[in-house]
């Protein structure tokens, strides 16, 4: 029976022909679409999460305390609430990282009569806190202190990003949506066409007593198959198009996002893509309506 | 084998009520070949669609072999379907399939495992005498030839019960009694055979069971 099938199956997308062809044409289109804007998304997304891992709130103490002083206001700062990690900086620390950055021209610090930078607290939010809410909230106590002079950081810019990222993902949902829905048109109308071609092989078939199963089956694997298909070709162009621009655009994701590699979809993710290509060719296959059963 | 019980079929046109058949009732039992014959509009395709439930009665009951086709859910039709073998007026051949490969075809839906298809194929070819012409294609054979693929393709699904709907109608006489004689043939090897035709003279030269149908009423069943 499954030969059978599938036989029935290979003939109905001969007879297709065209319009078969471009059902599987729309759903690469799609589905690369789709997969395009996923792809940006996917490595906007692991931008952010890089930046919001490095996220720091500085707070610029006013005078350098005690070193017995040091603990509890420590405690008092993580008592504010919303903070993963806690470190302070005293003035020699803060001099050494301002040299160490400087690099041939750290001499030039040393000719300062004293050390002029102060000591201060790099506060690291806690992950649920990293919103530009939260920092906020979190600068505006640090603020209130009475040791600190001055409070540095927040998440605009992470956020923005963010915001560019979702921005992305919902333009890339919405165009492979309409394409999407295109193209389960188009399975539809080719599935019709070869149901209307194969009225007779069906009337033949419901009177000697094919279930409705065996009779649609064909139809549904014929959506099916031309959506895997269609889904394949998408993954081909991308992955001919991400291994084509890799190269050229590298360097600038680093320069401004800070990424050291773009990553190409996960196996899970080709997986999914390749699923929802078989689900729109199944689905145009399945709205596809001939003559009734008997 | 076939049981028909106060049967009548209605179609509704709008306001205009169209009564097919009417208080039919008869049964043919297991291993009959009856006819069923009348003029053109008395009902007999009618009351052949109602027997394989390609139409559903407006009243009375029906039994073939074995299923109550009035009480059948849809899902349930292929079953009825499956026991019984329908010939018609038109052979209904796939046009770019062969004599095997359209005999094959019914086989192959119904799930026939692939090494008994073959010997099956042929064997209902043998019965209608066609067993050289196996690899033609529809267009390449006479409609007497067409009407015995028909025929076959019936025939190799093993059936109880074999339903005709003017096998003959688009033959000349020669032909039709060659085709007829092949019915009868089939119904010497203990197939229950119920054939509608509009022409008195081949039923009576069939010398068997008639049943005649007028406006959609049983009239006459003679020779029972």
């Amino acid at each position: 029976m499954l030969g059978f099938l599938l036989g029935e199956t290979v003939r109905d997308l001969r007879r297709a022909g065209r319009v078969g062809v471009s059902a599987v044409f729309l759903i690469t289109l799609s589905l690369a679409a789709l997969g395009c804007f996923w792809l940006l998304s996917l490595n906007l997304g692991r931008a952010v999460a890089e930046w919001r891992e490095r996220l720091r709130v500085i707070a610029y103490l006013k005078a350098e305390p005690p070193p017995e002083a040091v603990a509890p206001l420590l405690k008092r700062i993580e008592a504010l609430g919303g903070i993963q990690r806690l470190r302070y900086v005293d003035k020699r620390e803060a001099l050494a990282t301002l040299k160490r950055e400087l690099g041939s021209q750290a001499g030039v610090v040393d000719q300062l009569p004293s050390n002029p930078l102060p000591a201060s607290v790099e506060v690291t939010p806690a992950r649920d806190a990293a919103t530009p809410e939260a920092t906020r909230a979190l600068v505006q106590r640090l603020m209130e202190l009475p040791e600190v002079e001055e409070v540095q950081g927040g998440t605009e810019w992470v956020e923005r990003l963010a915001q560019w990222q979702r921005l992305l993902g919902g333009i890339g949902l919405g165009v492979g949506g309409v394409l999407a829905l295109a193209a389960i048109l188009t399975v539809t109308t080719a599935t019709t066409l070869v149901l209307h071609v194969k009225r007779a092989e069906m009337e033949i078939m419901r009177l000697v007593g094919a279930t409705e199963a065996v009779i649609r089956v064909p139809l549904l694997l014929q959506g099916l198959l031309q959506g895997l298909l269609g889904a394949v070709m998408a993954l081909g162009s991308l992955w001919l198009a991400y291994t084509v621009a890799l190269p050229r655009l590298e360097p600038l994701l680093t320069l401004t996002l800070g990424l050291q590699r773009a990553s190409f979809l996960s196996p899970l993710e080709v997986v999914l893509l390749l699923g929802g290509g078989g689900l729109l060719g199944a689905f145009g296959g399945l709205l596809a309506r001939g003559r009734g059963p008997a | 084998m076939v049981q028909l019980q106060r049967v009548g079929k209605v179609y509704r046109l709008g306001p205009v009520r169209i009564q097919a058949l009417a208080d039919v009732s008869f049964r043919v039992g297991k291993g009959e070949f009856a006819i069923l014959t009348g003029p053109s509009g008395a009902g007999k395709t009618t009351l052949l669609r109602l027997l394989y439930r390609e139409e559903v009665p407006s009243e009375g009951e029906i039994q073939v072999a074995g299923f109550d086709v009035t009480a059948l859910r849809r899902a349930e039709v292929p079953m009825l379907r499956r026991a019984i073998g329908i010939v018609f007026q038109d052979a209904k051949l796939l046009p770019g399939r062969t004599a095997y490969e359209n005999i094959a075809f019914g086989l192959r839906v119904l799930g026939v495992p692939r090494r008994e298809i073959t010997p099956r194929v042929f064997q209902a070819l043998k019965a209608v005498g066609l067993s050289a012409r196996a690899q033609a294609l529809p267009a390449q054979l006479s409609l007497g030839e067409q009407q015995r693929v028909a025929l076959a393709r019936a025939l190799a699904k093993e059936p109880a019960l074999l339903l005709a709907d003017e096998p003959t109608g688009s033959l000349d006489e020669a032909v039709s009694l060659e085709v007829l004689d092949l019915f009868h043939q089939i119904w010497q090897r203990g197939t229950t055979i119920l054939l509608a035709t509009h022409s008195r003279t081949l039923a009576s030269q069939l010398k068997r069971r008639t049943l005649v149908l007028e406006s959609g009423r049983l009239v006459k069943d003679e020779g029972g």
